[in-house]
């Protein structure tokens, strides 16, 4: 039972008296007309305040864990500091409320409306944003792992040190976020809009926001072909015996420090990171990488042929190299293809 | 000897042997041998030829054989190169910027023989059983694709 009923609540609101560092748990006050009301520092956890009119609503500090706010109107409302962990606030209206390390942990917030909303540094990892607008959010610091923004509409945002590991932002908008120095591994953006996005993790790596492929160490794969789907991040850490790896338009590829690719070929317009072992088969044992790294302790044997548009090299210190870099040749397959053409 | 250097200044071109105790620094352009303790090529630069230094920083042309211990690379590298040495560094270019290397058809032989023989010996022991999908087609869902187990 809360320490006052919904009645006093509002007699004392009406008063102009401050309900502050109360213990109002499980308080119901559906569709209530609260605006402007002070719950500084108040424990609201399960209240109910679905629909209620509550903008500019002083809530700084207060507790609302598991907080039925479905359809309500926070706009502008101060929520900083806020615990709003498992809180429901599907389709609320939070447009310009101060949201500045709240704890959103797991929340509810499927369609509610944080256009302008202050977001920094708080905690919404796990939380569903599906479909929510969060056009001009201020989301630097963030902490947003695991969160489903699919859908989300984030064009404008700032994501600035923000942490997206993990998060779905498949179909979301992002024109014109600014996104240095978030984290984003592992973060799904497929088909999102990256227009005028500052967003060079994600750009410069598709794979880095795309399905990831690990082979552990200790495994052993022989004689297998494998194709890699464009923008998928690869990592080996295996034993790759005379096989041979396709891969897709921007797929990453990078071989592990225990990673040993031996008697093998890899085609196609990929970066490959080699930290670990490579040693080709058939000449040329890499052809048509877009990029090709062998970091210190990363070892190569064999020829490269580059594309057309020639393969961005980097060499670090330490590196062992038996390679022989080629251009472009006509396999007999092409020139077939290309003679039939020219018919 | 402190601080002195030959200098083949931009405009100069030098053809035959070139032996020197001091490094030497090619803005022009070198045909022939050369050997130094160092050697820097400015972006002006060109050699073409045997080169046998103990350093050697290029962000100019190379052509011809070159052995060095530690190489730092960028400019251009042009066909039927060979690069020998203990250490090689190449920066990566940014995404959409310029290259930082061009290499034509080339050879490079970097890091100390021993290593290399190592590496080619290192795949003949005997492994743990063998996983063997003769064609794999990994999933679109992140999953890992088949091994023996400890793939995450």
């Amino acid at each position: 039972m809360p320490e006052l009923t919904a009645d006093v609540v509002l007699r004392k609101i009406k008063s102009g008296e401050k309900v502050e560092r109360a213990d109002l748990r499980g308080l119901a006050m559906p569709k209530a007309m609260l605006e402007g009301v002070s719950f500084r520092r108040c424990d609201l956890d399960g209240a109910n305040f679905e629909g209620a009119r509550m903008a500019k609503a002083q809530l700084k500090n207060a507790s609302l864990r598991e907080a039925f706010l479905a359809g309500a109107d926070l706009r502008e409302a101060n929520l900083e500091n806020a615990d709003l962990e498992g809180a429901n606030l599907q389709g609320a209206i939070l447009v310009g409320a101060n949201l500045n390390r709240a704890n959103l942990e797991g929340a509810n917030l499927q369609g509610a409306d944080l256009g302008g909303a202050r977001l920094t540094h708080a905690q919404l990892d796990s939380a569903k944003l599906g479909g929510a607008n969060l056009v001009a959010a201020q989301l630097s610091h963030a902490d947003l792992s695991d969160a489903d923004l699919s859908t989300a509409k984030l064009d404008e945002a700032d994501l600035t040190s923000a942490i997206l590991t993990d998060a779905n932002l498949e179909e979301a908008s992002l024109v014109n976020a600014r996104m240095r120095d978030a984290q984003v591994e592992g973060v799904n953006i497929k088909n999102a809009n990256l227009t005028g996005a500052d967003a060079p993790a994600l750009k410069g790596g598709p794979a880095a926001g795309l399905s990831k492929r690990y082979f552990g160490k200790g495994d052993v794969l022989r004689n297998a072909a494998l194709e890699f789907d464009s923008g998928a991040s690869v990592e080996i850490e295996s034993l790759f015996e005379q096989c041979t790896i396709v891969l897709g338009d921007g797929t990453e590829l990078v071989v592990g420090r225990s990673g040993v690719l031996s008697g093998c070929q890899i085609r196609g317009a990929g970066k490959i990171t080699i930290h670990g072992k490579f040693v080709e088969r058939e000449s040329p044992g890499i052809a048509g990488v877009t990029q090709l790294v062998v970091s210190s302790g990363g070892s190569l044997v064999g020829a490269v042929e580059q594309p057309a548009e020639l393969t961005r090299f980097a060499f670090e210190p330490g590196c062992m190299l038996r390679m022989k870099i080629q251009g472009k040749k006509d396999r007999p397959q092409e020139r077939a293809a290309k003679g039939g053409r020219n018919r | 000897m402190n601080g002195r250097k030959t200098l083949v200044e931009e405009g100069t071109q030098f053809k035959g042997s070139l032996s020197s105790d001091c490094p030497i620094e090619v803005k022009g352009r070198v045909e022939g041998d050369l050997t130094a303790p160092a050697l820097a090529v400015s972006t002006s630069g060109a050699v073409h030829g045997k080169v046998k230094v103990g350093e050697m920083k290029s962000q100019g042309e190379l052509a011809g054989e070159f052995d060095a211990d530690v190489v730092q690379l960028s400019g251009t590298v042009k066909d039927a190169t060979i690069i020998r040495a203990k250490s090689l560094e190449v920066k990566l270019a940014p995404p959409n910027g310029k290259l930082q290397v061009v290499f034509g058809e080339c050879e490079l032989e970097v890091g100390s023989e021993q290593a290399a023989k190592e590496q080619a010996k290192e795949p003949a022991k005997e492994p743990p059983a063998a996983v063997k999908p003769p064609s794999v087609r990994p999933p679109d869902n992140g999953a890992p694709v088949e091994s023996n187990g400890s793939a995450s």
